[in-house]
């Protein structure tokens, strides 16, 4: 039997670990989205698994190859998921371009022959494909189950309105990712319900947010968030929930840029999924990272009563 | 109606004075990215739910026709080819399942073979620097891309240093990169596609 010790509220917890699944983080988790990393880690162990971190991992390369020539973008892929095969069977992820590349790219591996050859030879690895992998959201869903999640929530966030926001990359492309309905997901909306926060329906939470475009043509990226925001707070959202790194850059540290072009926006807090899991299962607040979230959350926190 | 059939006309009366239609293209393009561009029938759905349309100097539908008429050149230069970020909102929509982020894809390495300068330049450069930035320490490393990426776009100080230094405020981005242990495998990596 192993135990994890962690700070939960005021005092220490002694926790027992069921389970551990291999995990690939991520570059964007070590650097900009450290509180994600940690809150989803802290959380893991609160609910009874552990997150090992997947040893000597590469960049994925961010964006799975679309041309059918481009073999070079899928070897970073190929080699971490060959490697996390001789640790395991499971490998799961946060981010959800990481997610994408590394789900499409088994697929290919586990579906074409000439290419699983063809890529085995430039890493020099056997990979034939038989991993699984699974999104943190569909370990909670799948392995723990949201009734039993409902259980364990220590302080329910009642009254939170929140517009989860799914993003392209956990759906898209739907016959590859089968992570859930392509145009109408309800996943996440029952993961917030299951943490007792309202889920707000709005019509652009499968929009994309300008992705990469924040650096080339920094307004185009802001149109986008714009879009997305603003149709969340005209449904009565107060805070965005999202998945995605990449996508909490341009929904969460866009706002100030957003705000000077558009004079009547006012900024909303952009969580992590994980922060809110946080939160509701007791964790204290100081360690959720919050600090570190562009707009900064714990006025709204305290004026629910979270802190 | 009698006007579109009347434009449709003019088109082809320009491609064909300036020599045969290049169905080269079409087949090219058919093949480089997979898709059937035969079965598009315009109706418009790629380019309603693409959110980076409207910054396009060519619309997604627009493409693909320009595509079957054998355009070549005003596709591979056109800024709309840089600026599709790969959402796939066309490609989940399409009655006749054409991934148009796909085939964008297939088309920025076309114009990168054939020399056709990038007309969203940045966009190009910043994938360079992504690149550059894993090949270095097999992980991404934003201070260090970002550097690079300032430099070579010239962008010094206006859009690109200050959500860095934001960002570098807000303790989320490390100076010093992660390396890992295995950089020689990913140097190998590297020598072998360059080679190929």
């Amino acid at each position: 039997m192993r135990y994890a010790c962690l700070r939960v509220g005021r005092r220490y917890a002694f926790l027992e670990l069921v389970m551990d699944y291999l995990y690939f983080p991520g570059c964007t988790l070590y650097t900009k989205a450290k509180n994600f990393d940690q809150t989803a880690r802290n959380c893991s162990l609160l609910l009874g698994f552990e997150l090992k971190e997947l040893k000597n991992w590469t960049c994925c390369g961010a964006t799975f190859p679309l041309a059918t020539d481009n073999i070079m973008a899928l070897l970073p892929p190929s080699r971490i998921l060959a490697t996390a095969r001789e640790e395991g069977t499971v490998l799961t992820t946060l981010c959800a371009v990481c997610f994408n590349v590394i789900k499409r790219t088994n697929r290919l591996i586990q579906g074409d022959g000439e290419k699983r050859d063809k890529i085995n030879n430039f890493i020099e690895k056997n990979y034939q494909g038989d991993l699984q992998i699974l999104h943190y959201l569909e370990i909670l869903k799948q392995d723990i189950g949201f009734p039993q999640l409902r259980e364990k929530v220590k302080k329910p966030l009642e009254g939170l309105l929140a517009a989860p926001y799914y993003g392209c990359m956990l759906l898209r492309p739907f016959k590859e990712m089968g992570f859930d309905d392509k145009e109408k997901p309800t996943l996440f909306e029952e993961f917030l319900e299951a943490l007792g926060a309202k889920a707000i329906e709005f019509p652009y939470k499968i929009e994309c947010c300008g992705s990469f475009q924040s650096v080339g043509s920094p307004d185009v990226a802001t149109e986008c968030a714009y879009k997305i925001l603003g149709s969340a707070i005209q449904n009565g959202a107060e805070a965005m929930v999202s998945t995605c790194p990449m996508c909490t850059f341009n929904i969460d540290h866009k706002q100030s840029d957003i705000k000077q072009k558009h004079l009547d926006f006012k900024p909303i807090p952009v969580f992590y999924f994980t922060q809110l899991l946080g939160i509701a299962m007791g964790l204290d607040y100081r360690t959720l990272g919050f600090e570190q979230n562009a707009v900064d959350p714990l006025p709204l926190l305290s004026e629910k009563g979270f802190l | 109606m009698r006007i579109a059939i009347k434009r449709e006309e003019i088109k082809l009366e320009t491609l064909t004075s300036v020599g045969k239609v290049a169905s080269s293209f079409l087949e090219e393009a058919k093949k480089k990215s997979g898709e059937n561009l035969g079965l598009c029938y315009q109706c418009l759905k790629c380019t309603a739910g693409c959110p980076t349309a409207p910054y396009m100097d060519i619309r997604p539908n627009n493409i693909i026709r320009m595509i079957q008429m054998g355009m070549k050149k005003e596709v591979l230069g056109s800024s709309a080819i840089w600026f599709c970020v790969y959402c796939q909102t066309c490609g989940t929509r399409c009655p006749n399942e054409i991934h148009i982020g796909v085939l964008m894809d297939a088309l920025r390495e076309m114009a990168m073979e054939e020399g056709i300068p990038a007309k969203e330049k940045n966009i190009h450069l910043f994938h360079e620097a992504f690149i550059q930035s894993v090949r270095r320490g097999g992980r991404a490393h934003e201070v260090t891309m970002l550097m690079e990426y300032i430099l070579k776009s010239k962008d010094l100080m206006k859009d690109s240093l200050l959500p860095g230094v934001k960002l570098f405020l807000k303790g989320k981005f490390p100076l010093l990169p992660s390396f890992i242990k295995g950089r020689g495998e990913i140097k190998k990596i590297f020598e072998k596609c360059t080679k190929k």
